[in-house]
């Protein structure tokens, strides 16, 4: 994946840069608001990673300038504000997601590969499959390998997100935000319950385990 | 104050550039004006008024003359005129033969030019002497009219008086002018220095808070006009700010406090690695793994206190909307349920239909999500956990995790929700201690509070368990 990073901490970028690399992905840096702009509309990046303090332009200004301009390339803010409403203006100015610093990398990783995933899938699906495993979305139904398995509503969304990000790392946070739709740190392992439930009914049985957990990271669904 | 105590001069210029004073001198010149055009109006109407009644006197004069001449012609009429000019009347009198010459009275001619024989009003002077023999001409109305003999009758009367009366009317409205004037500015003074007096007070506790005083309070004087309410709403202003900014020292020395043992911990595991790591000796991935452990403990810290501290400065709900709290309470109910399941715990649930509460939804879930992880912290195995949401008698609203853990005895309840506190007994559990001043920063922010309490009691060699409830105000 081509990735466009705009920061001005420069120690920041470059540990970003590294990490992203090591995972495969092709990373350039722009150091503030303006350049990161100009180099966002030669285009050719898969997503942008943006700072929302800056000197020149700031994170704000730059992503509502590339909406403007009708550059649809899913965009993640970073930023040391956490509370809500800085939240809701960075996502209502048009970033696709919003990680706050500090984060962990694994954090990053997931939610950028979350948020490359996101513009593959813009068509509507009425059925998602990952290896054996199938989710019709229409029946609310979940079958593997041609057998039923019953989910608690929660349970059919957790795999639902799962599915959608089949092969890619998904976290706690990124689950209580998306699933459950709550912005806070969960200070006990509620998220770790769940998902060992989930695992409990899709793995359980079959030879092949799909829900893995990554050590420090989250969990993934593989085929 | 320095300019509160100088000389008396420049006391009384101030007083004459206060605002209230200025306002006076406007309605003071408004007032003259209008009193002006009210004595115009009194002028005429009084003029007017003194005429008619002149007029009317010399009519009826002259119709007693006109009975006389009707009952007994001119030769009885001759000798009243004569005798009425004697007396002490303001009247003057002319008889005219038909042929136009003088029969009597008291006008050497009459006054009124080209008469046609129409009964005719006329204006004219009286000329005479006054006491001290000067020359005196005053103005006169008279009526004339022919007589059915043929002669010509004149009586006319001086309006003197009548002009005497209408200068009295108006010298006399002319004092009371000049005496509300000077009432009026005696008035404009006093209330003027009242109310510059209690804008000083308000000016010297703005002057006060700029320069970082804000201990000073205005003075409230119990009339309950416009002045007081500035000055209760510049107190509850200086209250919140001071609050705010002792809230903001507060964090700003819990955060120094607070962070300074877990970094120095985390100072020493890293020095401890390198030397390790040097020294040839030891697993240096275990060091490090443990090092951001801790990393991640103190920027949850960090972000649990800067959450607390930007509430309590707020002293408000941020983005507050009005929502139905079952939905929250369901939710964390149901993200708790399965780890609840997994420690062997019950949880049960109560909740109330169609609460509606004014909040912020996220702050509200976070709490309750705090006291119900701190509930499945401390309650053995074996225990139950029970969400309730109700109203209560008052209107408020109630969200209450109750639990059959240990509980938190009496006297350690109000310590449990300060800033950084853990019992003892807790020491080996996971959390920074934060959990419940989050709680009650998020119940004061929105108006409501953190009661803590005993939860069902002791059985079993359990409890007596803690219920924790987080109170929020009815929407008035």
């Amino acid at each position: 994946m081509r990735i466009l990073i705009v920061e001005d901490d420069v120690s920041g970028a470059e540990v970003m840069t590294r990490g992203l690399s090591d995972a495969g992905h092709a990373c350039r840096v722009c150091h503030d608001g303006a350049a990161g702009l100009e180099a966002a509309r030669a285009g050719g990046f898969d997503v942008l990673i943006v700072d929302r303090m800056m000197p020149c332009l700031d994170g704000v200004g730059l992503v509502e300038a590339l909406r403007r301009d009708g550059d649809e390339t899913p965009i993640l803010f970073l930023s040391a504000l956490g509370e809500i409403e800085d939240r809701v203006t960075g996502l209502r100015a048009g970033a696709d997601d919003y990680l706050v610093k500090p984060y962990a990398f694994a954090e990053l990783i997931a939610r950028v590969e979350a948020l490359s995933r996101r513009r593959e899938t813009g068509s509507v699906l009425t059925q998602l499959r990952v290896g054996d495993l199938e989710m019709d979305l229409i029946a609310r139904r979940v079958f593997r390998a041609g057998r039923e398995i019953d989910l608690q509503p929660r349970e059919f969304q957790l795999l639902e997100f799962l599915m959608r990000h089949a092969g890619q790392a998904v976290t706690r946070t990124m689950l209580l935000e998306k699933v459950w739709e709550y912005h806070f740190d969960p200070q006990t392992n509620v998220i770790d319950v769940h998902i060992s439930r989930l695992r409990s009914k899709i793995d359980k049985g079959f030879e092949h385990p799909m829900l893995e957990t990554i050590r420090g990271a989250g969990y993934r669904l593989d085929a | 104050m320095p300019d509160e105590r100088d000389a008396p001069a420049a006391g009384l210029l101030r007083l004459f550039r206060a605002a209230p004073f200025r306002l006076t001198l406007l309605s003071l010149a408004l007032f003259a004006f209008a009193g002006s055009a009210f004595m115009a109006y009194v002028y005429i109407a009084a003029t007017g008024e003194a005429h008619r009644r002149t007029d009317a006197e010399i009519r009826r004069e002259a119709e007693s003359l006109v009975e006389v001449y009707n009952r007994a012609g001119v030769a009885a009429l001759n000798p009243v005129l004569v005798s009425r000019m004697a007396g002490e009347r303001r009247f003057v009198y002319l008889l005219l033969d038909r042929d136009g010459r003088k029969v009597s009275g008291s006008l050497a001619e009459s006054p009124a030019e080209g008469f046609t024989g129409a009964p005719t009003w006329v204006r004219f002077f009286l000329s005479g002497q006054d006491p001290q023999g000067r020359p005196l001409s005053t103005p006169a109305r008279g009526f004339q009219q022919r007589l059915s003999g043929g002669e010509i009758l004149f009586v006319g009367a001086d309006t003197g008086d009548d002009r005497d009366f209408v200068v009295t009317i108006v010298r006399g409205l002319w004092g009371a002018g000049a005496l509300v004037v000077v009432l009026g500015i005696t008035a404009g003074l006093l209330v003027s220095r009242n109310f510059t007096r209690a804008m000083t007070g308000l000016t010297n506790v703005v002057a006060a808070a700029r320069n970082g005083d804000l201990t000073a309070r205005a003075a409230v004087r119990g009339a309950g006009d416009e002045l007081d309410r500035l000055a209760e709403g510049l107190n509850d202003m200086l209250d919140r700010l001071d609050r705010s900014m002792s809230a903001h020292r507060h964090a700003g020395d819990a955060i120094a406090h607070d962070l300074r043992s877990p970094l120095t911990r985390l100072k020493a595991r890293l020095e401890t690695a390198l030397l390790d790591i040097e020294a040839g000796r030891g697993d240096a991935r275990q060091a490090l793994r443990q090092a951001l452990e801790d990393t991640d403990g103190v920027l949850r810290t960090f972000s649990a206190v800067l959450a607390i501290s930007r509430l309590q400065a707020a002293g408000e709900a941020p983005n507050a909307v009005v929502f139905d709290p079952a939905g929250v309470v369901g939710d964390m109910t149901e993200l708790y349920g399965p780890l609840c399941e997994d420690k062997g715990l019950e949880i049960g649930s109560d909740i109330a239909a169609g609460l509606t509460v004014r909040g912020n939804p996220a702050f509200v879930a976070q709490a309750l999500a705090n006291l119900v992880d701190n509930a499945v912290k401390y309650t053995p195995q074996g225990g139950a956990v029970m969400v309730r949401l109700r109203r209560r008698a008052c209107g408020d609203t109630e969200i209450s995790v109750t639990d059959t853990g240990p509980g938190v005895p009496h006297h350690d309840r109000d310590r449990v929700v300060g800033r950084f506190v853990r019992l003892e007994n807790s020491r080996n559990l996971p959390g920074a201690g934060l959990g419940l001043s989050l709680v009650a920063a998020v119940a004061q922010a929105h108006g409501g509070r953190l009661e803590l309490g005993e939860g069902p009691g002791v059985y079993d060699g359990s409890g007596p368990g803690l219920r924790a409830a987080l109170i929020l105000p009815a929407i008035s």
